[in-house]
């Protein structure tokens, strides 16, 4: 038998130290407030890249032409309402520069290409807007490329650009400074009826007039309405709460209601100092974050649910040890199933972290602190709750009838 | 259970999840990039490309039986022959031993039952490629780049407009909903783009899907700007001498959107439209072109009330509709000049219906007849559109660029397979060969996961990959928990055969309630509305429970093999348990 480790003596300080973390984050976001991402404050948010034009290409016939980009090279799709239906693909390994798709083009009927920029850029690294239809004709379609020896465009410049038309904008520069990627937040105060189309058109205005259309391409852009924001919010709120419900109502009935209301605790302890992480990172809180809380509800209720199931068979093995001592037992137990599942689920979830940008990472590191959060709520909040609700029982916290009922 | 069924369980399953995968890896690897666009083009050019596919092929045909050919017919004519065997058994004549052009078209009455026997097949090929579609996983607009809109339609301020002439508000309000729904399917149809989406969601919200690029501008101008009803006079010369060019060349008429590539074939001052009627589906079909003046004859603000009833005598189908004084005045002058005249009703360049004016209609009371009662109810439906505007609000609006979607799979493809590579190394590091087991468990549990995707027909996005790669860490716990199970047993000097069985019975309900747990929160967030959410919720879900499956089955198949059919003594599981 291995050596129990007496966990709960623990308990009273372990009890402070949340009490204080979570103190700390109710505090921070008395003072500082949260910072809010677009779902929960109404604007809009464009990514936006100051590129000049690569090449562009042109269509004229009756057939309906559509380009596409892959990883692995540019397709062109011809369909028409008869049998000429044919499709050309241009992979980066063949036609490296743009120089060589540029000459390659002419064996597609009707397509024409006009390199603008140098014609030895790498095709791979092209990119067209994303604001414009993909399917060719007379008007040109433009690929833009950021040339290598290109001045670096730092935030402020940007921020200056927009100082006279969107004095409060937020900028920020996205991945390596020399990809010339920014993304501009604008809020929306719900005054005009049509900020979505105001705001797109203002913002592409503002910037065509200072680096000129051929130069600007539209990454992407989300535009979220006020009226939408609001009705998300009291969403989020009502399904962390029914969620927490009914998790309690299945740990009371497989459990005891003293271990629910203990596993219960200690998920919302595991949301709560995630939420304190957010406040003091200035992280963003959008509905990204509220998946990342409410998976960990899901998720750390996993490991107390283990622990709960070994505490009830060691109290039909042991029905003499006090209910400290069956607790302290069974987490030693059961520490390294904790321990290595969690381990296993993190090194997933930081491969998810390294490999992905943007919202995802944030996503990632939410799940990180609340992992680790759900390791040790398990092992001191939840089992803390149950031990000081048993001084108080007559059976001084076990539960042999039920035991036999449950688990012939 | 015994060991038997559940290997035949096991087979069961994987095989299911294969049939329920086929459709998308026959979209995505098999079928040609021209027939994808194709299938995924709007139902107007599925129609014309099977009609004009039709016509060369019988064009050919009747070539062939001219200069009498005696070779027998290509094989696309399968379907043809098939008709003309059932044909030639109906008329009790002998079934010819070769398929010559001359006896193959002999089979059928006219030129047109061929013709739409062909027609149809190709269309059935197109549409099948398109169902093909429909089962497939779907990538979500954050991995294919595209447009997606949430509109409100204020239904209120709609009923506001109309106070006093309102009933029942309730019924008022939902065909005001679908009023709007309409409009838009058909604004949305008219770009031709491939595959959009337009559902409602909720009691007043449009969810409109674009995926791929969409030029923004013209979209937000086409779904937010006001729909324009008016009435157009209709040339009849100009109609038939155009139906005659386009029957002459089928294929050379229009561009992509339907913009005639040679403008000069119709007179100046006049327009092509298409003539829609709905089909069975309450979708718009083309039923043929034609050729209006470009000037507005009179515009549909003008309507201020529209009824349907039934001819007196007749019994037939009407639909009436009043017109304000002013519109009176114009309406009596213009029809004053063109009786005996068509007029056609434009709603968004799409003509829903056209009449002969039979007499000078002086009073602004207005009565058009000659069609059934179902066009009857769609022609009223189309006219109240000119008086009842329901408010639209752009609430929520996403573009995201192919170049984003290349990037976000990338990224999605990196994360899952580093996280599996990770797990994967420690499960072998730690439990030594009972980690296969771990691994094997794993690599069926994502091939479980993503066929169920496909069978529920969920969309593929980046937060469902998250959900995924959550799921690993899930079905690690549910191996972990075994295995730390066996090990305890292990320590008690059970043998191998007795250890695993211990292992697998006591971790049983563990594993359930646990899962349950996480299924519930899964659950939930399935209903939380944004995309995201939903889609990494789905995934978990459906994670939870093939993790549950691959650990409990394949992985204790897996011990169970070892032990009966490799006949091991062992258990390779820890490096401190001999």
């Amino acid at each position: 038998m291995k050596k129990v480790i007496k966990f709960s003596t623990l308990f009273i300080p372990a009890v402070i130290l949340s009490a204080v973390l979570i103190g700390s984050g109710v505090v921070g976001f008395a003072f500082k407030g949260i910072n809010y991402g677009i779902d929960f404050q109404a604007g809009f948010i464009e990514k936006v890249r100051v590129a000049p034009t690569a090449f562009t290409l042109r269509y004229e016939g009756a057939m309906s032409v559509t380009v596409s980009q892959s990883s692995t090279g540019l397709t062109l799709v011809q369909t028409s309402v008869s049998s000429d239906n044919r499709s050309w693909s241009f992979p980066y390994a063949s036609y490296q520069t743009v120089g060589d798709f540029a000459a390659a083009i002419a064996q597609v009927p009707g397509v024409t290409a006009e390199v603008s920029g140098p014609a030895s850029v790498a095709l791979k690294s092209v990119f067209p807007d994303s604001e414009v239809l993909s399917r060719l004709s007379a008007t040109p379609y433009r690929f833009h490329y950021v040339p290598q020896d290109a001045p670096v465009i730092s935030s402020d410049e940007i921020r200056g650009v927009l100082a006279s038309a969107y004095p409060a904008a937020s900028v920020q520069v996205i991945g390596k400074p020399q990809d010339r990627l920014f993304q501009i937040r604008l809020a929306d105060d719900g005054s005009d009826k049509n900020a979505s189309l105001s705001l797109r058109n203002g913002l592409s205005e503002v910037f065509n007039s200072k680096y000129g259309e051929e130069n600007v391409a539209v990454i992407s852009t989300d535009f979220v309405g006020s009226l939408f924001s609001k009705s998300l919010a009291s969403q989020a709120i009502w399904l962390v709460l029914v969620t927490l419900v009914l998790i309690w109502a299945y740990c009371a009935l497989r459990f005891r209601w003293d271990f629910a209301v203990g596993g219960v605790l200690a998920i919302m302890h595991d949301a709560l100092i995630m939420v304190a992480f957010i406040v003091w990172t200035r992280m963003q809180f959008n509905s990204t974050t509220i998946a990342a809380i409410l998976t960990i509800l899901g998720y750390s209720i996993n490991d107390t649910v283990v622990i709960f199931d070994r505490i009830r068979e060691n109290m039909r093995f042991h029905p003499d040890m006090s209910i400290t001592d069956i607790l302290d037992l069974s987490q030693t137990e059961i520490l390294s199933r904790t321990i290595i599942t969690t381990l296993c689920t993190m090194l997933a979830v930081l491969s998810l972290f390294i490999f992905t940008t943007g919202d995802m990472k944030e996503f990632a590191l939410a799940l990180l602190v609340g992992m680790t959060s759900g390791v040790y709520s398990t092992i001191y909040i939840a089992s803390a709750f149950i031990s000081f609700v048993g001084r108080f029982r007559k059976d001084g916290g076990k539960m042999v009838e039920k035991v036999n009922r449950l688990n012939p | 259970m015994s060991k038997r069924s559940r290997l035949v369980l096991v087979l069961v399953v994987l095989a299911v999840c294969f049939a329920f995968l086929w459709p998308s890896v026959k979209w995505y690897y098999i079928t040609p990039k021209e027939d994808q666009a194709l299938a995924l083009g709007s139902r107007e050019k599925i129609k014309d490309y099977a009609r004009n596919m039709a016509v060369s092929d019988i064009r050919a045909l009747m070539e062939a039986a001219r200069t009498d050919d005696q070779t027998p017919v290509d094989a696309r004519y399968a379907v043809l022959v098939q008709e003309a065997r059932k044909n030639y058994k109906a008329m009790k004549k002998d079934i010819p031993a070769v398929w010559t052009a001359r006896n193959l078209l002999g089979a059928f009455a006219s030129e047109s039952d061929a013709l739409s026997v062909v027609e149809t097949s190709w269309r059935e090929h197109i549409l099948s490629i398109k169902a093909t579609q429909g089962k497939a996983v779907k990538l979500g607009l954050d991995l294919s780049g595209g447009m997606s809109i949430i509109i409100k339609a204020d239904l209120d301020a709609a009923a506001e407009s109309q106070k006093g002439s309102i009933t029942d508000p309730a019924t008022f309000k939902k065909e005001a909903m679908a009023q709007a729904m309409d409009t838009l399917k058909s604004r949305i149809d008219k770009f031709g783009l491939s595959e959009p989406v337009v559902r409602q969601q909720g009691d007043d919200r449009i969810y409109i899907e674009i995926p791929g690029a969409a030029d923004s501008d013209r979209i937000n101008s086409i779904i937010m700007g006001k729909g324009m009803l008016a009435f157009h006079m209709v040339d009849s010369d100009a109609t038939s001498a155009f139906q005659q060019y386009y029957s002459e060349h089928p294929t050379s008429t229009f561009d992509a959107e339907y913009n005639l590539l040679d403008p000069s074939i119709i007179p100046a001052g006049t327009k092509v439209l298409g003539l829609y009627k709905k089909d069975s589906y309450g979708l718009d079909e083309r039923t043929g072109f034609l050729v209006v003046k470009t000037e507005v004859g009179l515009e549909g603000r003008h309507i201020k009330s529209a009824q349907t009833s039934r001819d007196n005598i007749s019994g037939l189908p009407l639909v009436n509709f009043n017109l304000d004084t002013e519109g009176a005045k114009i309406f009596a002058e213009l029809t004053a000049n063109n009786v005996k005249k068509s007029m056609a009703i434009v709603s968004d360049n799409k003509v829903k219906s056209y009449a002969t004016i039979n007499e000078a209609i002086p009073n602004g009371q207005v009565q058009i007849s000659g069609f059934s009662s179902d066009e009857a109810e769609n022609i009223k439906a189309v006219l109240r559109t000119a008086w009842l505007s329901v408010p639209l609000q752009l609430e929520n609006q996403q573009v995201i660029g192919a170049s984003m979607g290349e990037d976000a799979i990338r990224q999605g493809i990196w994360a899952i397979l580093g996280g599996l590579a990770a797990v994967f190394v420690f499960m072998l590091l730690y439990y030594k060969a009972s980690g296969i087991n771990a691994c094997v468990a794993q690599v069926l549990n994502f091939y479980i996961m993503f066929s169920v995707l496909s069978a529920l027909n969920l969309t593929l996005s980046l937060s469902s990959i998250a959900g995924m790669i959550l799921t690993i860490g899930m079905a690690v716990d549910a191996n972990v928990i075994i295995f730390e199970r066996m090990k305890d047993e292990l320590r008690l000097k059970k043998g191998r055969a007795a250890a695993i069985e211990a292992g697998f019975d006591h971790a049983f309900w563990a594993i359930m309630d646990s899962n349950i747990t996480t299924f519930i929160a899964a659950v939930f967030l399935t209903q939380l509305g944004t995309g995201s959410i939903k889609g990494f919720a789905y995934s978990l879900a459906i994670g939870v429970i093939s993790s549950v499956f691959s650990a409990l089955f394949v992985s204790k198949l897996m011990f169970d093999f070892d032990t009966d059919v490799l006949k091991k003594k062992t258990l390779s599981i820890s490096w401190r348990i001999k």
